[in-house]
């Protein structure tokens, strides 16, 4: 048994040994990368939460959210509003938008967990467009459509290194707690329910009270997302709740792979640093997501990280049965 | 009383699927449920673990009613069903799916913090072992053969621990040698389990040669319930499935 547990601690190095040199990568980051560069990497790991969040419903699950930018706004104006207007401490701060975007949750999510499908999508969609219409019409509360700038970090965390540490930090707890989640018995029902919500049903399990509880996990993420954004980029807008913005996380999953845990991560990495190159020279960028969407749709349809899955995969059988021979 | 149906009906518009049906289903038996097609026993079937609600009657389970308690909470009361299309977990592995009925029913799946594989290995192993699918532990759910779904199916509901174990058509699809694996099996699980089983059947041989207790419906109506020499010599039943009915 103790010879047994070795081993897996063993295969387990051996597996997640890519995961560790990418960790070693990201903290030494800020040595080789550019101030911009380095502000594109913020940018894609707090990105990167937001489509891990989003992913929890749509990979795991199986529901399509359309609203989930909703929840992240509300992290990012819940931030904004408390540091500017009440003067608030920024830890407390950044609880709050975590704590509104999933109280919030599980306002909007008792409504749209009795849906499922095309409903549920277009429920989520319909509730975000809501929200971002309050936010962008209530100029006293919220100042419209001119955001709210000037939101500052302590200052420990003004340069843009700490900063980084301090999103890098945030972002690889969180993927930690969101990979527990899906790994444990909460996680397996979740799988369930999305692979056959009738037989899982029939099993015992509330499906309703199981969604609920996704899409308020997935909110408080999103929320997280947003609020440790904010004060990085020193203003919220209500461009940051839109349904275009909760489109960015399902390309996404789309590109990286929804069926991956770390495949909307690598979407969201391409989606970001190719963004900030391509605006180099073009500014019909749509064009350009579009046409790697429709590629990788085409001819990668689990995603890049799942076609770089599939191959690894193929390559181990092929060389198993080199051994066997 | 273990399972009591009194005066069950259930309506689709003006069709009648089933009337008026008064039932009682007695712990440790082994109860097929009979009928040409459209008697309604999938209907009776389905009002008794709660896919459909009654239009009117009541569904009675160790005394308590649960006629409008949802599927759920009639399978967490241990009343657990399999479908007369096999319905399965695709993408899932074969052990991967019995566990997710023993997750559900010991409670823990609102446990977010340890590993899912940790849990219940000796038992997942029990049922692939008594359903023989232990080389198939590792398979996912639909690259298996119709007859290991159909088993499949049955160890996902055993991973419940259920007292009554309803299965609608468990041969449905399967050849006579699967058949005959599949039912020596229910059998099996009645004796050892102690388990109630509630069963719909077309393949007569199937039935009389396993049930204890058998029920005819005939176009939503119960037309005869007892034992299988009683229900062999009901003049009725021979005039249905004799084509007495034209």
């Amino acid at each position: 048994m103790v010879i047994n547990q070795t081993e897996q601690k063993e295969s387990m190095v051996k597996k997640g040994w890519w995961l560790i040199l990418l960790i070693i990568i990201f903290i030494f980051a800020p040595a080789f990368l550019s101030e911009f560069y380095l502000t594109v990497l913020c940018e894609a790991l707090v990105m990167s939460l937001f489509a891990l969040s989003f992913n929890l419903l749509f990979g795991y699950m199986g529901q399509l959210s359309f609203g989930q930018a909703a929840f992240y706004g509300l992290g990012g104006y819940t931030v904004a509003m408390l540091i500017m207007k009440a003067h608030f401490n920024f830890w407390l701060s950044i609880i709050a938008g975590v704590l509104v975007a999933g109280i919030i949750g599980l306002i909007v999510g008792f409504f749209c967990v009795r849906l499922r499908g095309i409903y549920f999508a277009v429920l989520t969609l319909a509730f975000g467009q809501l929200i971002f219409s309050v936010v962008f019409k209530w100029h006293n509360f919220t100042g419209g459509d001119d955001g709210i700038q000037g939101v500052f970090p302590p200052e420990f965390l003004k340069s843009p290194i700490a900063y980084y540490y301090f999103i890098l930090i945030v972002f690889l707890l969180s993927a930690f707690v969101l990979w527990k989640i899906i790994h444990s018995p909460f996680g397996q029902t979740i799988i369930s329910m999305r692979e056959n919500s009738e037989r899982t049903e029939f099993l015992g399990i509330n499906i309703a009270k199981y969604q609920l509880i996704t899409f308020v996990i997935a909110a408080a993420f999103a929320g997280l997302a947003g609020a440790i954004w904010v004060p990085f980029y020193r203003s919220v807008a209500p461009s940051y709740l839109t349904w275009i913005k909760s489109g960015e996380p399902v390309m996404a999953a789309i590109l990286g792979g929804p069926s991956l845990f770390y495949g909307p991560v690598l979407g969201m990495f391409i989606m970001t640093f190719f963004h900030s190159w391509v605006l180099g020279f073009t500014i019909y960028w749509p064009v350009v997501m579009g046409a790697l969407i429709l590629v990788v749709i085409f001819f990668l349809p689990g995603g890049i990280l799942g076609f770089i899955q599939e191959k690894v995969n193929q390559r181990r059988e092929r060389l198993n049965q080199l051994v066997e021979k | 009383m273990f399972l009591q149906t009194q005066g069950i009906t259930k309506e689709f518009g003006k069709l009648r699927a089933v009337n008026n049906v008064t039932l009682e289903i007695k712990k440790g038996d082994i109860h097929a449920i009979i009928g040409p097609n459209g008697a309604g026993k999938s209907t009776y079937f389905n009002l008794v673990t709660g896919y459909h609600r009654a239009t009117s009657g009541k569904v009675l389970f160790r005394d308590k009613e649960i006629t409008n308690l949802p599927a759920y909470s009639r399978c967490n009361l241990g009343i657990t069903r399999s479908f007369q299309i096999t319905s399965i977990y695709p993408k899932l592995t074969v052990y991967e799916s019995v566990l997710m009925g023993l997750l559900s029913h010991r409670k823990v799946t609102l446990n977010f913090f340890s590993s899912a594989k940790k849990y219940f290995r000796e038992e997942v192993w029990r049922i692939l072992k008594d359903v023989g699918l232990t080389d198939q532990a590792n398979t996912l759910g639909d690259s298996i053969s119709h007859g290991d779904k159909k088993r499949l199916e049955l160890a996902i509901t055993l991973g419940t621990e259920p007292e009554l174990l309803c299965l609608d058509e468990p041969t449905c699809g399967m050849s006579p040698e699967e058949t005959d694996v599949a039912m020596s099996l229910i059998k099996k699980f009645s004796e050892e389990r102690g388990l109630t089983i509630l069963f719909t059947e077309h393949d007569m041989s199937v039935v009389f040669g396993i049930a204890k207790r058998i029920s005819v419906l005939h176009q939503g109506t119960l037309i005869a319930d007892g034992t299988p020499q009683e229900v062999r010599a009901s003049e009725e039943v021979q005039k249905v499935y004799l084509g007495g009915t034209a």
